[in-house]
């Protein structure tokens, strides 16, 4: 009986140990994850910014872990849409453009901002209405506006000079000339270095949008509003025939581009393209990868698309806090600046002085400094925008390897009533297409 | 009762087997037959049942038709380059380098089969590559015209069923050893006897004699041609360069339904449409051979 009493008061202790130990280990892990923070971009070269971010943060909160997650945009999409879908753990910073924001938003899946956050972005001292309304639904706030993707115009200066081109084109029908005094040839004619790398192939959106930039310049769009939450396509028009026979006439009639040749940032670092539109991400690209390049920028003739990229916080209560605490510190102008100057990307808060940066960096000038009624569009923030540009894309691909279509207008004009049928059609099923 | 012991052991001893089966693969199945009846989205709350709506769909659908298309005819083309070939080699092997070389070549055929997919795609991404890429630069040394391998859609095509074929192969050529190894030999002599030469063995009694070698081959091979994925992706899309979205195929296309587009319904019903081409076709290759087999 004795030893059976010793045995309770054994197993009681040992109870009592355990549950202590335990309750220590939980308190322990609830303290620790207050103050761990998990940043998900989709934009491996901001990995950095983010870790300085953290880093400026340490006096506030010398415990706090940041862990930065970056990996390319269509991975860190869907693991987005799983990550929240299923069931998000402990607080993350989430970096998502306003239209691919939207869906979750829709779906309750991204907390509201707490008023103080809400308060910041909305004070139009610190955001344009433009920025604002993007990391916004209904009138309320659900992001923290961070950088934008803006186009420009990145143009070799030496292929310049040898083929006697002075300054940066000023019309799309300039963009033509220019791409063909600038192409470097073979012996048989066959081009070596393309005088205006455009988007051709791959299978992303980013063609569809590449398209879009173009056709902005002749004022058509991929979408336009139409009033009470609808929609419709606006580029079975002139201004779709005048972009789409401008890239049609590079591939196969003056042939200074074609789908196989190297493209994009690559191509131009590398001297194997004179001329591309991109973003301002390429600045810092250029810098690290080909720092003796000579190269200059120019605004586009008429505007630019704009996506702005909002930071989102998934998490509950208390530790979520930090979560909107970092997504604010990311916005100091401190930080601003060393975004720009060492990662490329276009903060989007008003009021901050980046004249350090654009100094020393004058290509920064396209994307700061342009000219008045400079027009700026982006994607419309609605669920299907992605699949409508991958659609159009795919389409688009087929043109650029079509060569019949070069020099018929009839042809082209069917071409794109095809194309923006196919949008209408997505946009009807959505509920989404004006009548 | 002896033998009511011995049933209940082989059902408990078959029963984690059957339950893993049901619980990774006629699960998943029956889900996505239930799934392809629904506008199923990731990130809606609603998830309406519509019926036949998302088949409907895939009707008017010209990617889901493009993929349909391409994918046929990968597997077929796969199908019709790996039999032949796969029958000759193991042929060879088995006749011609009865010694130590045999084991040789077994295995050096053997190696595409379990090569990484993705690496062995990329390898060949650049031996077709239209710039820099060896097939080329064999093409021109000939005073051939070099080609757009990779953003031709038709010769993209071309790309991926060589591709596909020469990871196929080498399993078909072992497969195919076996069935000669266990070929009666006296078949063969008896033949010889009467006159038969190497080639006339070869067609007349080989080539039927390996008929049920040859379904399951063929099964295997159309089957993982019809599922042809990441060959299609790293040749042919997503990187520019590459005919993106025209050489598309269907578990491509169901996966950037379902996980870019969030359209799960939709992408599930693809998936039973390729379940029943797939169950379809084995069928008819079933009751095509052995038909013949009778015969």
């Amino acid at each position: 009986m004795k030893n059976r009493s010793a045995k309770t008061r054994i197993s009681t202790r040992a109870l009592l140990v355990s549950a202590a130990f335990g309750a220590a280990l939980l308190s322990g892990a609830s303290t620790v994850s207050a103050e761990t923070l998990t940043v998900w971009s989709g934009y491996p070269e901001m990995a950095p910014f983010y870790e300085h971010v953290a880093q400026g943060m340490k006096a506030a909160y010398p415990k706090l872990e940041v862990k930065v997650e970056a990996i390319a945009l269509r991975e860190h999409e869907k693991r987005v849409a799983l990550g929240l879908t299923g069931g998000q753990d402990g607080t993350t910073v989430i970096e998502l453009s306003g239209s691919t924001a939207t869906r979750y938003l829709e779906n309750d899946l991204l907390p509201e901002a707490p008023a103080d956050i809400s308060t910041f972005v909305k004070d139009p001292k610190n955001f344009d209405k433009f920025f604002s309304d993007t990391a916004g639904q209904g009138g309320k706030i659900y992001g923290v506006p961070l950088f934008r993707g803006q186009g420009a115009l990145y143009y070799n200066t030496d292929m310049f000079k040898a083929a006697g081109l002075t300054a940066a084109p000023k019309t799309m029908e300039e963009y033509s000339t220019y791409a063909e005094k600038l192409t470097k040839r073979d012996a048989s004619g066959k081009a070596t270095v393309s005088g205006w790398s455009m988007r051709l192939s791959g299978g992303g959106q980013g063609i569809a949008e590449k398209f879009w930039i173009n056709m902005h310049q002749y004022g058509g769009a991929i979408l336009v509003p139409a009033g009470e939450g609808k929609w419709k396509p606006n580029f079975a028009n002139e201004a779709g025939r005048k972009a789409l026979k401008q890239y049609l006439t590079n591939i196969f009639t003056t042939k200074t581009v074609t789908p196989e040749m190297p493209a994009d940032a690559d191509a131009f670092e590398r001297g194997q393209t004179a001329m591309f539109i991109r973003e301002s991400w390429v600045i810092g690209d250029i810098a690290k990868k080909a720092p003796d390049l000579k190269y200059a920028t120019a605004p586009l003739p008429k505007g630019s698309i704009a996506l702005p990229t909002n930071l989102y916080v998934a998490g509950k209560g208390a530790d979520a806090k930090v979560g909107w605490e970092f997504a604010k510190a990311a916005n100091s102008p401190d930080n601003l600046v060393w975004l720009l100057q060492n990662v490329g990307w276009l903060p989007n808060r008003s009021g901050v002085d980046y004249s350090a940066v654009t100094s020393k960096q004058p290509a920064f000038a396209a994307f700061v400094d342009y000219p008045k009624g400079y027009e700026f569009f982006t994607l419309p923030s609605i669920g299907p925008i992605e699949e409508i540009l991958t659609r159009v894309a795919a389409q688009l691909v087929a043109a650029f390897g079509d060569a019949s279509l070069a020099g018929d207008d009839a042809k082209i004009d069917a071409f794109l009533k095809k194309a923006s049928d196919e949008v209408n059609t997505i946009l009807a099923r959505e509920g989404l297409a004006a009548k | 009762m002896l033998k009511r012991k011995r049933w209940i052991f082989a059902i408990l001893a078959i029963l984690p087997t059957l339950a893993v089966f049901a619980y990774v693969r006629l699960y998943p199945i029956a889900d996505t037959l239930r799934l392809s009846l629904f506008k199923w989205d990731i990130l809606s709350k609603n998830k309406p049942f519509v019926g036949l709506a998302n088949f409907r769909e895939l009707m008017g659908d010209h990617l889901f038709i493009d993929a349909l298309v391409n994918t046929t005819i990968i597997a077929f083309g796969v199908l019709i380059l790996t039999i032949p070939m796969a029958l000759i080699i193991a042929a060879l092997i088995f006749h011609r380098t009865r010694s130590r070389m045999a084991g040789f070549y077994e295995t050096a055929i053997f190696i595409p089969h379990v090569v990484s997919l993705v690496p062995a795609a990329m390898a060949w991404k650049w031996i077709f590559d239209a710039r820099l890429g060896p097939l080329n630069a064999l093409l021109t040394f000939f005073g051939i015209p070099a080609q757009s391998w990779l953003f031709d859609p038709v010769l993209s095509v071309i790309c991926i069923i060589v591709l596909c074929s020469w990871q196929a192969l080498g399993y078909a050529v072992l497969i195919y050893i076996v069935g000669f190894k266990n070929l009666p030999v006296s078949l063969y002599e008896a033949a010889k006897l009467d006159g038969a030469s190497g080639p006339q063995s070869f067609w007349y009694l080989s080539i039927p004699m390996l008929k049920p070698i040859t379904l399951y081959v063929s099964v295997v091979t159309l089957v993982s041609g019809f599922n042809v994925y990441a060959q299609a992706f790293v040749l042919a899309s997503d990187a520019q360069g590459a005919p993106g979205r025209q050489v598309r195929v269907l578990v491509l296309d169901m996966l950037e339904n379902s996980f870019r587009n969030y359209r799960v319904g939709y992408a599930a019903s693809e998936a039973v449409v390729l379940l029943v081409i797939v169950l379809g076709l084995t069928l008819i290759q079933f009751s095509t051979l052995r038909e013949r087999g009778k015969a």
